[in-house]
């Protein structure tokens, strides 16, 4: 057969499979928008503003707005949305420094061959089930936090105002500490793929006009690589607000409570939603599914907000390496 | 630079070559279990075409076979070659497991895959019919019933939950008194301390005993049957838990700092262990686990005022106190019954049904297994129930649900 007879079955077979990443896109985005259709109507804008959740499952079915309810509902997703942003952000803030330093290490300071054994070690983190850190924290880190060194921060770093105040819980510390490890895996192995591609000859350069090793790094490695580092960033951050199992194990669930220190049960969109749509499909007007599923929504919504902010920074040039690869 | 460059296309056409051969081994994949799926169904419709006449024989079998045996138990002899699937309640879960190799090696044409995805899920997926025999923990409210009327509720076992607590210093020969309205002033944050007035006020005995320290009540973080009998303990007992917060497989628990949540019954168990001056409740298909952990239990107050535990004797005294008032379609709660030595907290374990299912076949096999599960020489047998604590329906009971289970036919 004609070569260009492959050609084109190669070229539409592949068309074929990114379409349906598309597809996909619409496909779910349609289906969150009708089923959260009810919800978006009767709970409106104190879906954002209220901190209680409150199916009422025992209470009676009424009308609300042309849409089933019970009678005392009350869907009030604060307290999720606050859980999520508030693990995110202390993933980043503990996961960040270490996984870039990892990838410094393996790219600018290991010798080689230590630098492929951990890489190796860094890729298999990666691939290890979140329910299994879920466990870890379940049963180590969760009381090591409890008993040992919230007790410690309480009493010693008490003049920070969120160590302020008694004990209570180990689920916000532990959310974070967890979605951070889950997330270093990822931000550390593409951080040192984009590093270890800075040329040679950069580097050389920076060196014959005297740089120091450590100066070599954040003078021309760091810049050259920004993007990428940035791009790893937002894929650990996109990660980390979806992030469901291992928090579900560790966040000790909290509702109708936004924290006030540190030391607060937490809760995050994905994790509740995974523990309610059980209980949820009992719901005789099933405006709790609808709920969740506008909660659903919302995570989505956030994600994209999120990916969106992040190519913009790196268009308008806030963030631009000589390499313009962002990986979101 | 040229070289750099080559080297990094070259890895990028292989990590795409590796992309497509993976995309395409999930793609080959997926349409492999879609046709096993398919082919599975057809394994019902296809040989349905000649099964209906397999299915007639059946029947004529069966009816012999029910002629020569109705006075034993009414099973058949044989049953014709079908898959049922049952999934929900995880309390329900390790009876299922006890029960079907046993009704699989009796009637070896049949198979039934079991699965503890929770309560929830087992109303939900037999109300749409992906699963024909739903597990829960819980009935159906009157309003989920007037959404599906077709759903029989129909119980096969009754169970007990017991609340436990870690408390360093007490032992565990001593149990704690414990009623509704106290517990329902611990789940709401209005009792805060383990030697607070209304505790000790019950625990004369024990009352020196009781540290200064703050509860931890324990909560599911999922949607649960325990739950749900354990909030409708205290609305029950206690009238402004009723007002405030209600009863349900979830509920919008008053927001206490200190409060814990976990997974499962295990994880109940798990937390308790973890967190000195817990209390959580726990189905007593765990009491073994739950001392394995050193938890103690306490005696709660039933309707009459007395302190009682979860014994098989109390247990039966409760039921005995509510079956007589078992309607027709057997959705009751067995909370809080009357008499001196009833325990509070008891349920009847559900297997919801369609009435309408799919083919004869079908109906005959879940007809018979649901019927082999109720009777006392079979499924209620004291050897599957002991093992997970539960104790037999009494039989006024056991006739109500093979009423029921009678009901299931093709539609």
């Amino acid at each position: 057969m004609n070569p260009r007879v492959y050609d084109r079955i190669y070229g539409s077979a592949t068309a074929l499979c990114s379409a349906t990443s598309i597809l996909f896109i619409f496909v779910i985005g349609l289906v969150l928008l009708t089923y959260s259709y009810p919800s978006i109507v009767v709970n409106g804008i104190r879906f954002f503003t209220t901190v209680t959740w409150n199916p009422d499952l025992s209470g009676a079915v009424t009308t609300l707005n042309g849409f089933k309810t019970m009678s005392n509902a009350s869907y009030g997703i604060l307290v999720f949305v606050t859980g999520t942003l508030i693990t995110s952000a202390l993933a980043l803030l503990i996961g960040v420094p270490v996984a870039i330093g990892i990838a410094v290490f393996l790219t600018e300071v290991a010798p080689p061959k230590l630098s492929a054994v951990v890489s190796f070690l860094v890729e298999l983190l990666a691939g290890i089930p979140s329910v299994v850190y879920g466990f870890w924290g379940f049963l180590v880190l969760g009381p090591f936090l409890l008993q040992t060194f919230e007790p410690f921060l309480s009493e010693h770093l008490y003049f920070i105002p969120v160590f302020d105040g008694p004990v209570y819980s180990s689920g916000l510390l532990a959310s974070g500490i967890i979605v951070a490890l889950m997330i270093i895996p990822i931000i550390a192995s593409i951080s040192r793929d984009a590093m270890a591609r800075t040329p040679k000859e950069l580097k050389e350069g920076g060196r014959a006009l005297g740089l120091t090793d450590h100066e070599v790094t954040t003078k021309i490695v760091f810049p050259y690589a920004k993007s990428s580092i940035f791009g790893s960033i937002m894929l650990g951050l996109g990660r980390a607000l979806g992030e469901t199992m291992a928090v579900a194990m560790v966040s000790n669930s909290a509702i109708n409570e936004l924290p006030k220190t540190a030391f607060y049960p937490i809760n995050t969109m994905a994790a509740f939603m995974a523990q309610s749509l059980d209980s949820a499909f009992t719901d005789p007007s099933g405006m709790y599914v609808h709920s969740l599923v506008e909660m659903g929504l919302v995570l989505l919504a956030i994600t994209m907000i999120v990916n969106v902010l992040a190519r913009f920074l790196v268009r308008q040039g806030f963030i631009s390496g000589a390499e313009t690869v962002v990986r979101v | 630079m040229n070289h750099i460059k080559n080297v990094s296309k070259k890895k990028a056409v292989s990590a795409g070559t590796a992309a497509i051969v993976v995309v395409a081994i999930i793609v080959v994949a997926a349409i492999g279990v879609y046709l096993t799926m398919v082919h599975s169904q057809n394994g019902g419709t296809t040989p349905s075409s000649q099964s209906s006449g397999t299915s007639f024989q059946s029947s004529t079998v069966t009816q012999t076979a029910s002629q020569t045996s109705t006075t034993t138990t009414g099973l058949p002899a044989t049953l014709p070659p079908e898959t049922i699937s049952e999934t929900g309640s995880t309390l329900l879960y390790p009876l299922f497991n006890l029960w079907v190799p046993n009704f699989t090696s009796m009637y070896p044409s049949v198979k039934i895959n079991t699965a503890g995805t929770g309560s929830g899920t087992g109303i939900s997926s037999a109300e749409t019919g992906t699963v024909q025999i739903g597990a829960s923990d819980a009935y159906m409210s009157n309003s989920q019933i007037a959404q599906y009327p077709s759903i029989l509720n129909i119980p096969l076992a009754i169970s007990a939950q017991g609340v436990f607590y870690n408390i360093p210093g007490i032992p565990n020969t001593m149990h704690l008194n414990l009623s509704g309205p106290v517990l329902a002033g611990i789940y709401n944050g209005s009792i805060t301390y383990w030697d607070s007035p209304q505790i000790s006020e019950l625990n004369p005995a024990a009352a020196s005993l009781l540290p200064h320290q703050l509860i931890i009540p324990i909560h599911r973080s999922d949607g649960s049957g325990d739950t749900f009998i354990f909030t409708q303990y205290l609305s029950f007992s206690t009238p402004s838990w009723n007002k405030s917060i209600g009863f349900g497989t979830t509920v919008s628990w008053p927001s206490i700092p200190n409060a814990q949540a976990a997974l499962g019954n295990g994880g109940m168990v798990q937390a308790a262990q973890q967190n000195r001056y817990s209390i959580a409740y726990i189905g007593v298909s765990y009491l073994n686990n739950a001392e394995q952990a050193g938890l103690g239990y306490a005696y709660l107050e039933n309707r009459a005022g007395n302190f009682v535990n979860f014994s098989p004797e109390n247990i039966q005294a409760a039921a005995n106190a509510m079956v007589p008032n078992t309607p027709k379609d057997e959705r009751i709660s067995l909370i809080f019954a009357p008499g001196a030595d009833s325990y509070p907290i008891i349920n009847y374990e559900y297997a919801i049904v369609s009435k309408n299912q799919p083919n004869a076949d079908v109906a005959l096999v879940i007809r018979t297994f649901l019927t082999w599960a109720v009777l006392s020489q079979y499924g209620n047998s004291p050897y599957f129930l002991n093992q997970v604590h539960f104790i037999p329906l009494p039989q006024s009971v056991v006739q109500l649900s093979e009423e029921q289970i009678a009901e299931i036919g093709a539609q």
